[in-house]
C-alpha cells in the first residue's frame, strides 16, 4: 500500500507543473456557474416560487456549484489507458512490481487533489458572492466522504472506458457519451428534484447520480439518514464495477496475450 | 486589383486540394471516422435532453421556449462542424506555435494562416453539421427561404468562430503556450451560445456581443433565420468580418515573434 | 549567380525563466524574468550556383536558426539577407515557390497518407500542372529509388524510407536551392550514405544548389563542396572541404599485428607509440615529419606481419582541433 500512497503523493506536486493550466482549468467554474445563476433567477422568478420541489435559489445555486466541482475534477484517464492498450505498453506494465489499475487510481487521485480544492474554492467564492453563505458546515465532512465514494465510482466507469479500446478502435465517442450521461441522468445541469417523477426513479437507480447528484444534494441538506442510504448505495456501486473492471482488465489481458501487442 | 480575383481562385483551389487530403485521411480509419460522427451527433442529443427537461417544467424563459433552443443549438452546432471540420487546426494552434511547427506552413507558398488552420480535420465536426441541420428541421422555424438564411448565418458564425479561436490561440506567440486559456475561451463562447440570448442584460449582454462573442454563434445568426432584417444580416456580417480582420492583424503581429521552437518556451 | 548572400545576421530570442517548483512557478507569473539568447551573432557568407555548402557545428551553435531566417521563417534582429535575389523575411512567399526545404524532425508528409497523395498535394501547392506533376513523380521516384514506397502510409515506412520520400517531395517544383536542416538525423550508416548519393546526384543533375546543416560530420565529407564551422553563433572556420582536408588530414594512423610476440618496450623514431599489445602496435606520425613508406619499412623489419591498418583521423576529430585552437587563440589574444 505504501508505494501507491508515495505515487499518490508525488502525482499531487507533478499536477502542479504548469500552474497555468491548473488555474485557467478551474477558473471554467466561474464561466459555467455565472451561466447558471442567470438561469435559474430568471426560472425562479418564471415560477413566482421561492422553492421549487423543496430547493430554495440559494439551494439549487450551492447544489449546482458542488455538482460543477466534481465534474471539473473528476479525472479523464479514458483515453490515457486506451492509448496503453493500443500501443501494448499495458503489457510491458505487467512487468512491474505494482498493480495497474491501483496505480492509475493512486495517479488519478493525486491529479484530482489540486483541481477540487481550486474548483471549490474559486465556485464557492462565487456563488457566495450571488446568493449567500453556503450550507451548514458539519454536512461537509460526510459531503467529503460521499464525494470519496462518488469519485471511485467515476472512476470504475471511466476505467471501463478506457479498457474497451481493447474491442474498439476509438474510445473518445464513449467517453463524450459518459459525460452527458453524467451531465443530464447523474444531474449536474439540473437538480434531479426536478424533474418528472419517472426519470427520477430512473435516474437515481443508475450510478451516475451516485457521483453527482448525491453528494451535490447531501451538501444543501445534510442528514445523517440521507447519508448513510447514500454511502451504502455508493459502496454497492463501487463492489459491484470494481469486480467488472478488473475481470475486463483481465480479459483484456488474455487477448493481448494472445493476439500480442 | 485585376490579380487580387484569380488570386482568390487560386487559394480556393488550394483549399480545396487541402481539404481532399484530410477526407483522405480520415477515410483511412472509416470505422473511427464514422463513429466518430455518430458519437458526436448522440453527444449533443443527451446534451440537448436538459433543455427538453427544462422547459418540461419551465415552459419558457423570457420569451424563448423549446423551438428556439433547437434553433440556437441547429446553429451553433452546425457553425462550430463547419469550423472544425474544414479548419480543424484552429481548436489546437497553440501547440502548433508553441511546438514550434509552423515552420512547415512557413516554408510554403501559401498563406501561412490560412494553411495552417485547414491542415487538420477534426472528423467529429461532421457530426456536428448532421446534427445542427437536423435540429434546425426539427425546430419549427423551418422554410425555404429560412434553409437560405440559415446557410447564410452558418457561414459567418463559423467564420466568426474561428477567427475567435485564432485570436485566443494566437496569445502564444506572447504568452507562451496559451492552449489552456484558449481553451476556456472557447468554452466560454460555446456555453453562452448556447443559452438564450434573453437570459443576460446590461454588461452581461455587452460581453456577449464583444469580449466573448458568443451573441454571433448562436442568437444572431438565430434571428436572421426567423426573420431577414438588416440588422440581423449586416449586424452579422460586421461582427465576423471585424473579427476576421482582427485575427489576421494579431496572428500576423504574433508571427514577428514567433520563435520556431529555437527558444525554450515555458508554458504559462 | 550567388544563390545566397547573407551578411552580418544576428538573431536573439528572448526566453523566459522560471525558479525551479511551486513558488517559481508563481512568482514567474507575476514577475517574469527574461534572458536574452544570442542565437546568431553576426554571420556572414554567400553561396554559388550549383554549389553545396554544409553549415556545421554542435547542438545549439545557431545552424537551424540561420536556416530559418533564410528560408523567412524567422525575423532576424540584424542584417540582411538575399536568396536568390529575395529577402526572405519580406518576400518569404515568392521566395518559397523556388526553393525546396528538408527539416529532419519536422516531417512534411502527411503521416497517414501515402507519400505519392502528399506529393500531388504538394503540386497543388505549387501550382503546377497535373501533367508535369505526374512525370515529376516518376523521374524523383526512380532517383530516389522511391517507386515501390510510393503507394504505403507513410506511417509504415522505416525512418530511412520516410527520409528519402520527404527529400523527393521538397523537390517536387524544381527548386534552384534546396535547404536541408539534420537531414541524416536518427538515420544508420547505410540510410545516410543513400540520402547523400541521392542529394548529390540531384544536385549533380539539376544544378540545385544545396545548403545542409549537420552535426555528422559524415555528411561534409561525403556530400559538400565548401564548410562553415560555426559555434556560438559565430563562424569559426570555413575553407574548401578539399583544403580542410589537406590542411588537417595530415596524420595517419597505423595498427599492426605479428605472427609472433614482440617485446614490451617496443618502439621507434619519430612516431607516437599509442598503444603496445602482446603482439601488435599501434602508433600514429604527421606525415610531413617522416614518410608513411619509412614507417612501414621500419614496422615490417621488426617482424612478420600478419595484418596491418591504415587510418585518417574522423573529420570530428579534426573538428575538434579546430576548435581548439580557436578557443587557444582567444585565450592567446587576451
Amino acid at each position: 500500500m505504501k508505494k501507491y500512497w508515495a505515487i499518490f503523493k508525488t502525482q499531487v506536486v507533478n499536477s502542479l507543473a504548469y500552474p497555468g493550466e491548473i488555474i485557467w482549468r478551474s477558473m471554467a467554474i466561474l464561466l459555467f456557474l455565472w451561466v447558471f445563476t442567470f438561469l435559474w433567477r430568471v426560472a425562479f422568478d418564471t415560477s413566482a416560487a421561492t422553492t421549487l420541489s423543496g430547493l430554495t435559489l440559494r439551494d439549487t445555486l450551492w447544489y449546482l456549484m458542488l455538482a460543477e466541482t466534481i465534474e471539473l475534477s473528476r479525472p479523464r484517464f479514458a483515453n490515457t489507458i486506451a492509448q496503453s492498450v493500443k500501443d501494448g505498453s499495458i503489457a510491458y506494465l505487467l512487468c512491474k512490481p505494482y498493480d495497474f489499475l491501483l496505480y492509475q487510481l493512486s495517479v488519478n487521485a493525486g491529479d484530482t487533489v489540486f483541481r477540487l480544492v481550486l474548483t471549490f474554492i474559486f465556485g464557492g467564492a462565487l456563488i457566495w458572492g450571488m446568493v449567500g453563505a453556503p450550507p451548514s458546515p458539519w454536512g461537509w465532512p460526510l459531503t467529503l466522504i460521499a464525494f470519496a465514494a462518488g469519485w471511485l465510482i467515476n472512476f470504475c466507469l471511466t476505467a471501463l472506458i478506457g479498457l474497451a479500446a481493447f474491442v474498439v478502435e476509438d474510445v473518445t465517442p464513449f467517453t463524450w457519451i459518459y459525460q452527458k450521461l453524467i451531465f443530464i441522468l447523474g444531474g449536474m445541469m439540473i437538480p434531479l428534484d426536478f424533474y418528472p417523477p419517472w426519470l427520477q426513479r430512473i435516474s437515481k437507480a443508475l450510478p451516475f447520480s451516485y457521483v453527482m447528484y448525491g453528494p451535490a444534494r447531501l451538501f444543501v441538506s445534510p442528514d445523517l439518514e440521507r447519508f448513510t442510504a447514500l454511502l451504502a448505495g455508493q459502496l454497492a456501486w463501487v463492489a459491484a464495477l470494481g469486480v467488472l473492471v478488473s475481470i475486463a482488465y483481465r480479459r483484456g489481458l488474455r487477448r493481448l496475450a494472445i493476439n500480442g501487442g | 486589383m485585376e490579380g487580387s480575383k484569380s488570386s482568390m481562385r487560386r487559394e480556393l483551389k488550394f483549399l480545396f486540394a487541402i481539404w481532399k487530403a484530410n477526407l483522405q485521411s480520415a477515410m483511412e480509419y472509416h470505422i473511427a471516422f464514422i463513429a466518430q460522427i455518430l458519437g458526436m451527433m448522440l453527444n449533443n442529443a443527451f446534451y440537448f435532453l436538459f433543455w427538453v427537461i427544462f422547459f418540461e417544467r419551465f415552459k419558457e424563459i423570457r420569451g424563448w421556449g423549446l423551438n428556439d433552443m433547437f434553433l440556437v443549438f441547429g446553429v451553433t452546432a452546425t457553425s462550430f462542424g463547419v469550423t472544425a471540420f474544414l479548419f480543424g487546426n484552429a481548436f489546437s494552434l497553440s501547440d502548433v506555435i508553441a511546438q514550434g511547427r509552423l515552420d512547415y506552413y512557413l516554408s510554403m507558398p501559401r498563406p501561412v494562416l490560412l494553411h495552417a488552420v485547414s491542415a487538420r480535420s477534426i472528423p467529429s465536426g461532421m457530426g456536428d453539421i448532421i446534427y445542427g441541420i437536423t435540429s434546425y428541421l426539427l425546430s419549427g422555424y423551418f422554410s425555404w427561404g429560412g434553409l437560405g438564411r440559415f446557410v447564410v448565418g452558418v457561414i459567418l458564425a463559423s467564420t466568426a468562430f474561428a477567427a475567435f479561436l485564432i485570436i485566443a490561440h494566437s496569445l502564444t506567440f506572447w504568452l507562451g503556450n496559451a492552449a489552456a486559456l484558449a481553451r476556456l475561451l472557447m468554452n466560454a463562447i460555446l456555453t453562452f451560445a448556447l443559452y438564450p440570448i434573453t437570459l443576460f442584460n446590461g454588461p452581461a449582454k455587452f460581453l456577449l456581443f464583444t469580449i466573448v462573442p458568443a451573441a454571433l454563434m448562436g442568437s444572431v445568426p438565430a434571428s436572421l433565420v426567423r426573420e431577414l432584417t438588416w440588422q440581423n444580416l449586416g449586424g452579422l456580417f460586421l461582427g465576423a468580418a471585424v473579427l476576421l480582420g482582427l485575427a489576421i492583424v494579431v496572428f500576423r503581429l504574433g508571427l514577428r515573434r514567433y520563435e520556431s521552437g529555437s527558444a525554450i518556451q515555458v508554458e504559462v | 549567380m550567388t544563390v545566397i548572400q547573407i551578411s552580418n545576421l544576428r538573431k536573439t530570442f528572448t526566453t523566459k525563466r522560471k525558479a525551479a517548483g511551486l513558488g517559481g512557478s508563481v512568482r514567474s507569473i507575476f514577475r517574469p524574468q527574461h534572458q536574452v539568447v544570442e542565437a546568431v551573432r553576426g554571420i556572414s557568407f554567400d553561396l554559388g550556383e550549383g554549389g553545396r555548402l554544409g553549415l556545421i557545428g554542435p547542438n545549439g551553435a545557431g545552424k537551424s536558426t540561420t536556416i530559418k531566417i533564410l528560408t523567412g521563417i524567422l525575423f532576424p534582429t540584424e542584417g540582411e539577407a538575399s536568396v536568390l535575389g529575395y529577402v526572405p523575411w519580406k518576400e518569404r512567399r515568392q521566395l518559397a515557390y523556388h526553393i525546396g526545404t528538408v527539416f529532419g524532425q519536422r516531417p512534411q508528409l502527411w503521416y497517414h497518407l501515402p507519400a505519392i497523395d502528399t506529393f500531388q498535394l504538394f503540386g497543388k501547392i505549387y501550382e503546377l500542372e497535373d501533367k508535369d506533376v505526374k512525370q515529376r513523380i516518376s523521374f524523383l521516384a526512380e532517383a530516389f529509388e522511391i517507386e515501390d514506397l510510393l503507394e504505403t502510409p507513410v506511417r509504415k515506412l522505416s525512418l530511412g524510407q520516410r527520409m528519402r520520400c520527404e527529400i523527393a517531395a521538397s523537390l517536387i517544383h524544381r527548386p534552384k536551392l534546396l535547404l536541408l536542416d539534420e537531414p541524416s538525423i536518427g538515420l544508420d550508416v547505410v540510410a545516410k550514405q543513400r540520402i547523400r548519393d541521392t542529394i548529390r546526384r540531384m544536385n549533380e543533375m539539376e544544378n540545385v544548389s544545396v545548403l545542409l546543416t549537420s552535426h555528422d560530420a559524415g555528411d561534409l565529407e561525403a556530400l559538400c563542396k565548401r564548410v562553415i564551422i560555426i559555434n556560438h553563433g559565430q563562424i569559426v572556420y570555413q575553407d574548401r572541404v578539399s583544403n580542410l582536408k589537406r590542411r588537417y588530414l595530415t596524420t595517419k594512423e597505423v595498427g599492426v599485428r605479428y605472427a609472433r610476440p614482440i617485446p614490451k618496450d617496443f618502439t621507434m623514431p619519430d612516431v607516437n607509440i599509442l598503444k603496445v599489445g602482446k603482439y601488435g602496435v599501434k602508433l600514429g606520425f604527421d606525415t610531413r615529419q617522416i614518410p608513411a613508406d619509412v614507417v612501414l619499412a621500419r614496422l615490417a623489419e621488426s617482424g612478420d606481419l600478419v595484418d596491418i591498418t591504415i587510418s585518417d583521423p574522423s573529420l570530428e576529430e579534426v573538428i575538434a582541433k579546430i576548435y581548439q585552437e580557436v578557443e587557444g587563440a582567444k585565450e592567446a589574444q587576451a
